[in-house]
């Protein structure tokens, strides 16, 4: 920053709205290189940097993207006279000449945007550029835009699940139970981040059920391998949600009503005072359904006293879910001292009814959840920490999480919510007590412990070193109230604590035709159990608590790599040796069940391999084409299972879990879009993947059946096209109104290791449209939105039907840069 | 090859006479020398197999795990004559109908050979009761109508046919075993039972529909249950001769009153019986032995058998010295003067029995293992005699299990069971329980992981 800097005059581009300051100059410093270096800062009107701006310069393929301090920097660009282009959402277009006529120079480039009134599709700008600085750094990743789905009543697992390679798998209606497949891996090795913390630092009620759209920035998606500085041991891919930062000051809030008496409402709101940098936000969301859409077919009967089957069409009556929650910041963003400074509050509840078990074919009544959480975080983030080059971040958080889980309705019901009636006319208990199992009133409480923090160091503008640094600690005691007070006293109880440490090495070389990254990670986990027992001694007996701690480390590493090899091709390949953890349970068995413990037991290891490429823009008058893919292979070894064991029905103790598995999942996705000017858009993704039981030969050497079989009850082929078309001035001029089509297309697949048509799943295809107008001044947007048009029978998990058509009306109200 | 041949003669002898006797079962009782019965109640299949009866094998497919049985059932049907004779070849698992269960199905056969007859386990349509007509190989015809009796016996139910002319099948169910647990009952109150809801429901096959049920709590003694004694679960009903009574096998568990929990080794108490009227499922009472303390629910097949002495034996498992077979006489009370030592008949420690069948004259068939070994082996029991010993001539290969077996076939004097090695080929086997004969029949293909769980 030691170039001299010139001021020039605002220049007025069209209607005279965008202001432009630009500060130019050289420095005196020259880096060791054959050509010059593009930088500076992009701020707002009212000094505020802007993140997300796309610089390019024009016919070339020389881009940076604006970092949250505003600023930008664009390498080895040659000698010469050029364009330079800047966009971004909400911001008007902006071009200026350049003349680079020193080798190895640095040009100072600030520039000043004023905010658009118009050009609102500016919005799909912004979500791209982030998307594509993310996208080009080698990761098998895909960027989540949220900022047109705010708009309109659609849920954040709806966003998630029309993206490439994600499956989401929701047990029934909103705020049901859901599990994420990514590339063919599921359950615990997918592991979901809020702003880079553990979801499980939430708790349930604050979770992709509950949080709308419209609080979320981004949500990135990482599939199989995962950058340093998401540190955890997801052994199939990492989905990180990325919530609104408060740098501008804006007030928006939205209300949503439709079918099934289903009311969708949240507030978001920042302001800075431009003098202190002191900054507030706040957000809140509000969201209950009944959830009693009608479910029909052959898994819905009522049976009768004599065990005979009633097909009947019914309402679901056990599956209302709500939930509240709202975060408030507090803090200073870009001081001296700072550039995010936070102090925080998350705090949620919600109550969600349960219909079913895994199958909707015994409806449950009375079965329901309850949780609340309160967080309390500290956000600390600066470039350029006392020295050049070196930017840090802090985020921990402590956290209070109850839940409880009840059930202790002892009769049976059938599907129009009355008890059933046997043959003598009684009621029915429910075999095993209550609606899904023994009787339950289950309070688990959960105190969470959270912080990563993070150190990046620019040896030079190729070279970066990243360490970081994650620690969760998490003791959970657990109490049903169902159970004699005299067993409640001997409830054991489990503490555990995951730290891990990462180093990655970012570089940056080639005219940034070559980018990557190599890393490193640690991992440690540490549990321990403490189980109460009755010791006996001189007569008396005493309850003493039994602790055991098991202990385990081991490391990971890969790397990632972008290449553009010529002219709009880019190829990424990334690598991971993956780890996940053991559990709790897979360590120190279940008494209840004979499991017996393993505290030998290893972590579970993926080898991870993706390669992909980016084609395009290619741009034809006003057609806009890009194609992208990736191929991937996830070979996971010492997968975690317990080996059957002949004496299951005996009474000593059985198998323990042991590392003996292997499956291996091969897989592509692909996508496809297309832009006509900015009023079409059409994005189609495909993904395929053989996820299959990899185990090759039993104890004779011979070679099991189902060796290479596809892995039972996952959705493996699966296609999703989106596209809207936006007319504008319509009734009214400077109006927009935005039409979108969404189809879904999941494949048949069987549920059990029997592939028979009985255990299959029905091929689904899935129809919602939607339309949203903005009305011209661009504070209020109305949208209308019809999912499932055909209602079609749709499911996720087999026999557990989704909602059939539905009708929403939502109202937006936006607030942008009041003062 | 000269046994299989001397077999087959004595076969056509044997089926001609059987042809003879079939005209009247009075006729078939007397030439076996039974007491005269009730009509609706036969013992134990003892009549020869026709050669045309159908013999219907089953093998589960491995789901994650070798052996583990959870990848379903396949079954496939072939004549007796074909079953008993070595040239046939049977690979069920490629040939076979997948029966619709989402584990190991729990099938049961008619006395005839012809119905088959299956409640499934777990899964979306779990506690489904269906009837397949076997029409040969892979062709089983499912009856249009099915009933669902999950919400009386659960989504996993343990249920038996009654040999009453393939007329009821027996479903039982223990729901909500826990402290205080009765209707009056407060989990907040000083320890007094730990206790579930036991259910008793009748299923009439014929006519596809649950014919009754009853549900009663089943108290122990005041000490016992002080003690933290429990009916954990029932399984095994069987129709004594008179058909007046059901008698269910339990198994027993008993937690720490004071800390609630489980607990693993414990004094066990002498071996119960529930009885309970049939056909009206009333005055439930619980029998106890005195001469072994295991429990009598067996696992996947019944092993609860009326014999043709009139009798019910039963073998025990997780007995405290080894599985003993106990009987039960025609008063609906224990025997406790009779019991035979499997540990001592065998001079073995440990023995655990995993399925047996009654076959005639005193003579019965357990499949065992012992100590910590996990291979099966097959004994001959002489009840009367009250010896037992190893028949010999068998695979001896540590991978043999009988842990998921459900089903023999009895013909006249013969038993026949499918064995083989966990995911190796194995072979129809006839023991000829008079003789203590062994005769290989058809063989059997078989598939790594895999394994044969009966023969119907």
């Amino acid at each position: 920053m030691k170039g001299m800097k010139i001021t020039l005059l605002p220049e007025y581009i069209r209607i005279g709205l965008i202001t432009v300051l630009f500060f130019s100059g050289l420095a005196s410093q020259g880096q060791s290189l054959h050509a010059a270096i593009v930088k500076g800062k992009i701020l707002d009107s009212g000094s505020n940097p802007i993140p997300g701006v796309i610089v390019r310069i024009k016919d070339s393929p020389y881009t940076a993207i604006s970092s949250v301090d505003g600023s930008y920097q664009i390498k080895n660009v040659p000698k010469g006279n050029f364009e330079l282009l800047l966009s971004c959402m909400g911001y008007q277009e902006h071009s200026k000449n350049v003349v680079v006529d020193v080798e190895e120079a640095v040009v100072q480039l600030d520039f000043l945007l004023t905010e658009s009134t118009t050009d609102l599709e500016g919005v799909v700008v912004q979500g791209l550029s982030v998307k594509s600085e993310i996208e080009t750094k080698g990761f098998a990743v895909e960027v989540v835009e949220t900022q047109k789905a705010a708009l309109q009543s659609i849920q954040t697992n709806d966003l998630l699940n029309r993206t490439a390679g994600i499956r989401v798998r929701q047990n029934g209606g909103i705020g049901s139970r859901v599990d994420y497949n990514l590339n063919g891996m599921s359950g615990n090795s997918v592991k979901i981040f809020i702003d880079g913390l553990s979801i499980s630092t939430y708790g349930s009620s604050f979770s992709l059920n509950s949080i709308p759209p419209a609080l979320i920035e981004r949500i990135e998606v990482y599939k199989g391998v995962i950058p340093a500085h998401l540190a955890d041991d997801a052994l199939g891919g990492a989905i990180n949600v990325i919530l609104k930062k408060g740098v501008v000051n804006n007030l928006s809030a939205s209300v949503s009503y439709g079918s099934f008496n289903t009311l969708q409402s949240n507030l978001n709101a920042a302001y800075r005072d431009e003098a202190t940098g002191f900054t507030t936000k706040v957000s809140a969301f509000y969201n209950s359904s009944d959830n009693d859409y009608e479910v029909w077919g052959k898994f819905v009967r009522n049976i009768l006293a004599n065990g005979r089957y009633d097909y009947v069409r019914a309402k679901r009556f056990n599956d209302a879910y709500r939930s509240v929650g709202g975060k408030i910041d507090l803090g200073y963003t870009n001081v001296k001292w700072a550039d995010q400074f936070f102090l925080s509050y998350t705090g949620s509840d919600d109550y969600n009814e349960i219909q079913h078990g895994t199958y909707m074919s015994i409806p449950y009544k009375g079965r329901f959840g309850t949780s609340q959480s309160h967080v309390l975080g500290l956000t600390y983030l600066k470039e350029d920490l006392g020295i050049k080059g070196l930017d840090v971040n802090f985020n921990g958080s402590l956290s209070k999480i109850n839940e409880v889980v009840t059930d202790t309705v002892k009769w049976n019901y059938n599907w129009f919510g009355e008890r059933s009636l046997g043959l003598n006319g009684d009621p029915i208990l429910r075999p095993s007590g209550a609606q899904q199992g023994a009787p339950t009133m289950n309070h688990i409480d959960r105190n969470v412990a959270t912080f990563r923090a993070g150190a990046s160091y620019e040896i030079n503008p190729n070279h970066k070193l990243f360490l970081g640094q994650s620690y969760y600690s998490m003791d959970r005691d657990e109490q049903d109230f169902m159970k004699s007070a005299v067993e409640r006293e001997f409830i054991g109880t489990r503490d555990l604590q995951k730290s891990i440490t990462s180093l990655s090495y970012e570089l940056d070389m080639l005219q940034s035709k070559l980018k990557g990254s190599v890393f490193g990670k640690y991992y440690y986990q540490g549990i321990d159990r403490m189980n109460p027992m009755l010791v006996e001694e001189n007569g008396t007996t005493s309850r003493v608590e039994d602790r055991v701690k098991s202990n385990r480390n081991t490391t990971g590493y890969g790397a990632a790599f972008s290449y553009r090899l010529i002219g709009p091709l880019t190829i990424l390949a990334s690598a991971e040796k993956a780890v996940r953890m053991p559990s709790e349970g897979e360590i120190f068995g279940s008494p209840g069940d004979n499991i017996v413990e393993n505290l030998g037991i290893r972590p579970e290891i993926s080898d991870n391999l993706n390669l992909g490429f980016i084609l395009g823009d290619f741009e034809h008058r006003s057609h806009t084409f890009s194609f992208s893919g990736t191929g991937f292979i996830r070979d996971t070894q010492d997968k975690i299972i317990q080996q059957i064991n002949p004496r299951i029905n005996d009474a000593v103790q059985t198998n323990p879990f042991e590392n003996l598995g292997k499956t291996k999942s091969i897989g592509f996705e692909g996508q496809v879009k297309y832009t006509f000017g900015n009023s079409f858009r059409a994005i189609l993704n495909v993904s395929k993947f053989n996820s299959q039981y990899n185990t090759k030969f039993d104890s004779n050497g011979n070679v099991y059946a189902n060796y290479g079989q596809q892995i039972p009850n996952e959705p493996f082929f699966t296609i999703n096209s989106s596209m809207d078309y936006t007319f504008r001035d319509v009734v009214k001029p400077g109006s927009l109104l935005r039409l979108s089509h969404y189809f879904g297309f999941v494949d048949r697949f069987y549920t059990t290791w029997l592939e028979i048509e009985d255990f299959r799943t029905p091929r689904q295809y899935i129809n919602d449209i939607g339309a949203t107008y903005t009305f011209p001044d661009r504070k209020l947007a109305v949208s209308v939105d019809l999912r499932n048009v055909f209602d079609k029978q749709v499911y996720d998990n087999f026999a557990v039907q989704k909602p059939g058509r539905a009708l929403y009306v939502k109202l937006n109200y936006t607030i942008g840069n009041f003062r | 090859m000269l046994n299989t041949n001397t077999y087959r003669i004595m076969f056509k002898n044997f089926n001609l006479s059987k042809r003879l006797l079939s005209l009247g079962m009075a006729a078939a009782l007397v030439s076996m020398g039974a007491r005269v019965q009730d009509d609706d109640v036969t013992p134990e299949e003892e009549e020869e197999l026709e050669a045309d009866r159908w013999v219907t094998l089953a093998g589960a497919f491995m789901g994650e795990n070798a052996g583990d049985g959870n990848g379903g059932t396949n079954i496939y049907a072939v004549s007796f004559e074909d079953a008993i004779n070595p040239e046939t070849e049977i690979d069920i698992f490629n040939n076979g109908e997948p029966v619709k269960s989402n584990r190991t199905a729990r099938l049961q056969v008619s006395q005839d050979g012809g119905t088959l007859f299956n409640i499934a386990y777990g899964g979306e349509n779990g506690g489904e009761y269906s009837k397949f007509d076997i029409r040969g190989g892979a062709n089983f015809v499912q009856e249009d109508v099915t009933v669902n009796i999950s919400q009386y016996a659960g989504t996993s139910p343990r249920w038996s046919k009654l040999y009453n002319g393939d007329k009821n099948g027996i479903a039982v169910n223990i729901a909500n075993l826990a402290a205080n647990n009765s209707e009056e009952g407060n989990p907040e109150e000083e320890f007094k039972y730990y206790r579930g809801t036991a259910t008793v429901l009748d299923l009439d096959l014929q006519e596809t529909l649950i014919s009754n049920y009853k549900t009663y709590e089943l108290p122990l003694s005041t000490e016992e249950e002080l003690a933290g004694h429990a009916i954990f679960r029932l399984d095994a009903p069987v129709l004594n001769q008179a058909g007046d009574k059901l008698l269910i096998g339990t198994w027993m568990r008993k937690y720490n009153p004071a800390t609630g929990e489980r607990e693993t080794e414990w004094d066990r108490l002498g071996t119960k019986t529930l009885v309970v009227d049939y056909p009206s499922l009333e005055n439930p009472t619980l029998i106890t032995s005195t001469q072994a303390d295991g429990d009598c629910s067996g696992y996947r097949s019944n092993v609860n058998q009326l014999a043709d002495d009139g009798y019910i034996y039963q073998a025990t498992t997780r007995n405290s010295n080894g599985s003993h077979i106990l009987r039960i006489g025609s008063n609906n009370e224990y025997d406790n003067t009779y019991a035979l030592s499997l540990d001592d008949a065998l001079g073995l420690t440990d023995t655990y029995v995993d399925a047996w069948k009654y076959v005639s004259n005193g003579i019965g068939y357990a499949l065992i293992r012992h100590g910590e070994e996990d291979q099966g082996y097959v004994v001959r029991m002489d009840l009367n005699q009250k010896t037992a010993s190893i028949v010999q001539g068998l695979p001896d290969n540590p991978d043999v299990r009988f842990n998921q077996f459900q089903s023999f076939l009895v013909s006249g004097d013969d038993l026949i069971l499918p064995i083989s090695p966990l995911g190796q080929d194995g072979n129809i086997y006839i023991l000829h329980s008079q003789t203590n004969q062994v005769t290989k029949g058809a063989k059997l293909i078989n598939q790594p992981g895999n394994h044969f769980i009966g023969a119907f």
